[in-house]
């Protein structure tokens, strides 16, 4: 019980001040440029870009891709920034000197996001339905609400695994950035899957966002929530094997650099 | 500040930009703006534009070097001088005998020019992984259009980087500002789409003339007189940026001296 509580506390702590320290730069105009206003500026560029190639009549297909996909902004900026900053701000050596429990501590770097994330992706819905007509009248509001949720885990998943590559290499801002861009092209957000080659089909149903963004579009179709929850289900699959990848690299970061005495190395 | 100083320091302009390049070149954040990103928005523009006209494909790799362009004037022009700060490198460069303006006008060049690969890149991804034959209308033009546009791309980004050195609220809007000049320039669509109420804006935005000029003469063999209309809005707003620009290196190196605040994070 003792064991228990004392992960808890180390997940709770280390959740809320690796959030801190990530946001300690963080001012309110700050948050409206990057969490606010930036993701509003992306919807409506790919969604006029859309409705450009495709007809008016196709607006809600870009905008629901597009409002799902800003979970990436949390799940892969947000969370590899929290692990990969520890290497950056000297404080990998006092981490790995803990004896606190090594998942509590990972997955406490994710979880702040996973709720930051979600409310993004809330965030982009409103500004659909006031800016881009989006209609939520046929959808299932508590099964969106469940998808958004699930989206988001499941990104935070590639998230973690992003953020322990970022203490292997120090291009981490290239990665990431790289790695945001393809799922803008991978996840379906503005391409219909189907018009994509087979091996990058084959891509898209490895990826977080592919089946978040599938039934988010099918939700607000109309669609049951017992017709999503297959897909759900796969995603969240795919984000927790996506996190477990990144906690087993975290742990052999941690073994090999302290074999080779690279911790502080960046 | 003089800015026939830069063709009088022509030569420290080019060493400058050929510096500027070696140091850029083996950045990762600088190649992902100038190539990679260029390119995964060509692809993702291939896909949903493959349908809608004959040479769409032009189209594509046009725009989506322009979005290129404008986000490496964006983020590294915009950082040219705050980067010398973070560097340690901005009070040597203020206090060496070559005017500061020189300096910052070479890595602006070298930022737009090496901004162009982002064009060549996304002209090989459509040839060779999407396999179109690309052709263009008016070459000859386009070639003119380019020029005036580096021109004015510089210009441009000569009044945003002090801009960001004084006024650091605004460089917080650094990151919402990349998408919206994507939109109102038209580097991908037409701004017939948008609501009327923005046009205005367009007008004002080099980037804008830029996309008219070189969209024109590429794909929609556009009668010369828009073609010249749209060098002239690039020459003029081009002198008015380098007009404010000269006000405002004053103002920020006065402001700097004064206050002793050059190295200052």
């Amino acid at each position: 019980m003792k064991t228990i509580a004392s992960n808890l506390r180390i997940f709770w702590q280390g959740t809320l001040l690796s959030y801190i320290a990530l946001f300690g730069w963080l001012r309110p105009v700050t948050y409206l440029a990057t969490k606010i206003i930036g993701p509003l500026m992306q919807m409506l560029f790919f969604t006029f870009l859309g409705t450009f190639a495709t007809g008016s009549e196709n607006a809600q297909f870009y905008v629901i891709g597009n409002a799902v996909q800003i979970a990436a902004l949390s799940g892969i900026y947000g969370v590899t920034m929290s692990v990969g900053g520890e290497r950056w701000a000297g404080t990998l050596v006092y981490l790995f000197g803990t004896p606190a429990n090594r998942m509590m501590m990972f997955f406490g770097r994710a979880f702040m996001h996973i709720i930051d994330g979600a409310l993004g992706v809330v965030i982009a819905f409103a500004w659909g339905l006031l800016l881009l007509g989006l209609d939520l009248s046929r959808t299932n509001l508590p099964a969106l609400g469940l998808t958004i949720i699930v989206t988001t885990i499941s990104t935070c998943g590639l998230g973690l695994l992003m953020g322990c590559l970022s203490l292997v290499t120090a291009n981490v801002g290239f990665v990431n950035n790289t790695v945001y861009f393809l799922l803008l092209i991978f996840s379906g957000a503005n391409v219909k899957l189907s018009i994509l080659p087979a091996w990058m089909q084959a891509t898209s149903s490895v990826l977080p966002l592919t089946r978040g963004i599938a039934s988010a579009r099918a939700l607000i179709a109309g669609a049951g929530i017992q017709e999503i929850l297959p897909l759900l289900a796969q995603e969240l699959g795919i984000g927790l094997v996506y996190g477990l990848l990144g906690y087993f690299l975290f742990k052999w970061v941690e073994v090999s650099a302290k074999q080779r005495g690279t911790l502080e190395t960046i | 500040m003089k800015f026939k100083n830069i063709f009088i320091h022509w030569r420290a302009v080019l060493i400058v930009a050929e510096v500027t390049i070696k140091h850029q070149m083996i950045d990762g954040f600088i190649l992902f703006t100038i190539i990679v990103q260029p390119i995964l928005v060509a692809t993702l523009a291939l896909f949903m534009l493959k349908d809608t006209a004959q040479n769409a494909a032009m189209f594509v790799v046009v725009g989506s070097g322009l979005t290129g362009l404008w986000s490496s004037l964006l983020f590294i022009s915009g950082n040219s001088i705050n980067v010398e700060r973070w560097q340690g490198t901005l009070e040597t460069l203020v206090g060496m005998p070559t005017p500061f303006e020189v300096v910052v006008f070479g890595k602006n060049l070298a930022n737009v020019i090496q901004s162009l690969l982002s064009m060549t890149g996304a002209y090989l991804l459509a040839s060779i992984f999407f396999g179109y034959s690309l052709y263009m209308d008016q070459p000859l033009l386009f070639v003119i259009s380019l020029f005036l546009s580096v021109f004015a791309f510089v210009s441009f980004g000569l009044t945003i980087a002090p801009i960001f050195v004084m006024y650091r609220e605004v460089q917080q809007w650094q990151n919402a500002m990349e998408f919206p000049v994507y939109i109102l320039a038209g580097f991908l669509f037409p701004i017939l789409l948008l609501p009327g109420w923005t046009t205005p804006i367009s007008y004002l935005l080099p980037p804008y003339w830029a996309a008219v000029a070189l969209h024109g003469t590429s794909t929609a063999n556009a009668p010369i007189q828009q073609t010249l209309f749209a060098w002239g809005m690039m020459l003029v707003f081009s002198m008015i940026d380098l007009f404010i620009a000269s006000r405002l290196f004053k103002v920020m190196l006065h402001k700097a001296r004064v206050d002793a605040v050059l190295d200052v994070q």
